[in-house]
């Protein structure tokens, strides 16, 4: 396998508060290859957007990344000079938010705001730009680009608006696109149509994509490889089939007992006691530890380190070679 | 309507001026302009039975909610509750008693407890209001009641609403729906705003609410997925309109209209199974323009030029044209 576009190595990602620090990031490791999609899965506060930020360097203080390594095709970027690292996030990754109206200046024609970006980051001519910029909103599926490329951001509705952010992403040809939330926002019927869009995108073009997302069936239907993170840590990371069908993590199992199912009938949804812990009070051991109906003394000591188990790679002290109550629960 | 039905909305309609102020009317010399936000939505809900509706954003499900537990007066139509009207002349003091028995939960519990109360006066709300107990030590009694119903401690009464996680903060507008002995309850996108694990957790928890006390729910939701573990029966809306309407396991089994079609292809499934896909064209067309005839027809497969021209009536639990002449061949239920 060739080198990976996207590697991230033990990232640490605190905050520095009053209180002390809070580490939302605490210790990440993974890698998304060419043309693949890698699934971010979580809840509130699992850290998976903060992730995403830290990838581009888009932490502000207080927040700041305390450790790790984030290398971009072989070149390392969390320690670029600011101005640098500006120049590769513009040229080299793109990035869509959950809310597209924020992500396109209100004030400027989408003409303008596509030729702009196109401009800084080759050297074609405003006519060209203008050409390549109508070229980019018909790939993402607006109708009648040429007309419609002079409208304001509000004369778009909610889907046809996240495909311009998608267009913005993709005018510099990036390696990467991290999409934050990309559907979230959106009604069943269109988020269909952006999944749709991205996965074309990321085959088309052989981008890899990092999709955040605290939807399961996002995932399911987008991701080919899928990250579950809870408390700032990778829980279970692994092909999505096997992820989805056969989570070994007992807070992935219980992710997705808990998510009603279109195709089965249940009468009772799997219940995880509790919530996510806050920042401030994370659980010695491993942080599951409080919530986990399979807790033992180690676990609430010493913190579980990833174990490759078959195509997965899982954190938990059950699928440790030491511990025989894996055997018990199998 | 059969006898046993508990709630009756009738050709529920509800109009909103969205006009621009006068003066720019008079100098832009335009018309009002009128948003059919619900537009003729009849059903009924029977005693102990949970109602869905669903649909996406701007279909008006929301609003219909809205008048049914009567924050919001209809335009037309009415809504009958236990064999009392909520709107026009009938009986004030009856209708008081009867809205003692109605409760509604909102989305966001953010933004439905009054942050400078704490939880046990907001939960003893309703219980003062409608005078059903007053002695304190009772009403105290009472809370803590509810909230160990709920999951909670009864301890918990003395915090404030922001010392709770969202899970929780909607565990308390559950407690505040039943302090008032409340049958029916409304509940507006109840888990929108939280994780699925706590999704679960509230879900879990009206379930068992409606086996323990009998409870009526009519549950508002776009997730199909949260809507098919609820609902007995459902009704599938677009664009201030039932479109279809029917028991919660043959609209999954067997959906006729082409929209319900469409929507169950498009929700991403955990499952994986590789579903045949019809992919899904267009979005919900402007409120205020509808298009004419039936309202799906930009989007329809099967539209035809009757479906351009003539609102389909619901019969038999489906509006579309194609339906009620066999154009479509609906799937036998399993």
């Amino acid at each position: 396998m060739s080198q990976p576009v996207l590697s991230v190595r033990d990232l640490h990602v605190e905050f520095v508060t009053r209180r002390g620090v809070l580490k939302a990031i605490d210790g990440i490791s993974f890698d998304i290859a060419k043309g693949e999609v890698l699934g971010v899965v979580g809840e509130s506060g699992a850290g998976k957007s903060v992730t995403g930020s830290a990838v581009v360097g888009l932490i502000d203080p207080p927040g700041r990344i305390a450790g790790g390594e984030v290398i971009l095709s072989g070149m390392r970027i969390d320690n670029l000079p600011p101005e640098e690292l500006r120049r590769v996030r513009g040229k080299r990754i793109g990035m869509i938010f959950q809310d597209p109206l924020t992500s396109l200046n209100p004030l400027y024609r989408v003409s303008e705001q596509l030729v702009e970006t196109i401009r800084t980051h080759t050297n074609l001519s405003s006519s060209a730009a203008r050409k390549r910029a109508i070229d980019l909103l018909a790939e993402v599926g607006i109708p009648a680009p040429d007309r419609r490329i002079d409208s304001y951001p509000h004369e778009f509705s909610g889907g046809m608006r996240q495909r311009v952010v998608i267009a913005l992403a993709l005018c510099a040809e990036p390696e990467l696109i991290i999409a934050d939330e990309p559907t979230t926002a959106l009604d069943v019927s269109v988020q269909a149509q952006i999944i749709t869009l991205l996965k074309r995108l990321g085959r088309d073009h052989g981008t890899a994509i990092m999709l955040v997302t605290h939807d399961m069936g996002v995932i399911a239907e987008t991701a080919d490889r899928v990250a579950v993170m809870y408390a700032g840590r990778i829980a279970e990371i692994g092909p999505v089939r096997d992820v989805v069908q056969n989570p070994l993590h007992p807070y992935a199992k219980g992710l997705m007992g808990a998510i009603p199912s279109l195709e089965v009938e249940t009468d009772r949804l799997v219940q995880i006691p509790g919530s996510m812990p806050r920042l401030s009070a994370i659980p010695t051991g491993c942080a599951f530890n409080p919530r986990c109906p399979f807790a033992f003394d180690r676990c609430r000591v010493e913190r579980p380190e990833p174990i490759q188990r078959d195509l997965h790679r899982v954190a938990c002290h059950l699928y440790d070679e030491t511990t025989i109550r894996a055997e018990a629960l199998a | 309507m059969t006898e046993r039905s508990y709630v009756q909305v009738d050709n529920l309609r509800r109009v909103f001026d969205v006009s621009k102020p006068w003066l720019n009317r008079m100098l832009e010399r335009e018309e009002k302009q009128f948003l059919k936000a619900v537009d003729g939505v009849s059903f009924d809900i029977a005693k102990g039975e949970t109602f869905a509706l669903v649909g996406e954003s701007g279909s008006g499900k929301s609003t219909v909610a809205r008048m049914v537990v009567g924050l919001l007066p209809p335009s037309a139509g009415g809504v009958t509750i236990d064999g009392v009207a909520m709107a026009g002349r009938t009986d004030a003091a009856q209708r008081q008693r009867l809205r003692r028995r109605i409760q509604m939960i909102f989305q966001d519990p953010y933004a439905s407890l009054n942050p400078r109360w704490r939880v046990d006066r907001i939960i003893a709300e309703p219980i003062r209001a409608f005078g059903l107990l007053e002695d304190d030590a009772q009403i105290r009694n009472r809370v803590g009641e509810l909230l160990t119903l709920v999951g909670l401690h009864p301890d918990d009464g003395r915090k404030f609403p922001h010392e709770f996680s969202g899970g929780q903060r909607q565990r308390i507008a559950i407690a505040r729906a039943l302090a008032s002995n409340a049958e029916f309850i409304v509940c507006d996108e109840p888990t929108s705003a939280l994780d699925v694990s706590v999704q679960a957790q509230i879900l879990n928890l009206m379930r068992d609410l409606q086996d323990r006390l009998g409870l009526t729910y009519l549950f508002i939701s776009h997730n199909l997925a949260v809507v098919r573990h609820m609902a007995t029966r459902i009704g599938v809306m677009y664009l201030g309109r039932i479109v279809e309407i029917s028991g919660g396991r043959e609209l999954f089994l067997a959906p006729k209209h082409p929209y319900t079609r469409m929507l169950l292809d498009a929700v991403p499934d955990v499952g994986m199974s590789g579903r045949q896909r019809i992919p899904v064209k267009g979005e919900i067309p402007n409120p205020i323009h509808p298009p004419s005839g039936c309202t799906f027809n930009p989007r329809c497969p099967f539209a035809n030029d009757r479906c351009r021209r003539e609102i389909p009536p619901l019969l038999g639990g489906v509006a579309c044209h194609a339906v009620h002449e066999g154009r479509i061949t609906i799937p036998a239920a399993a």
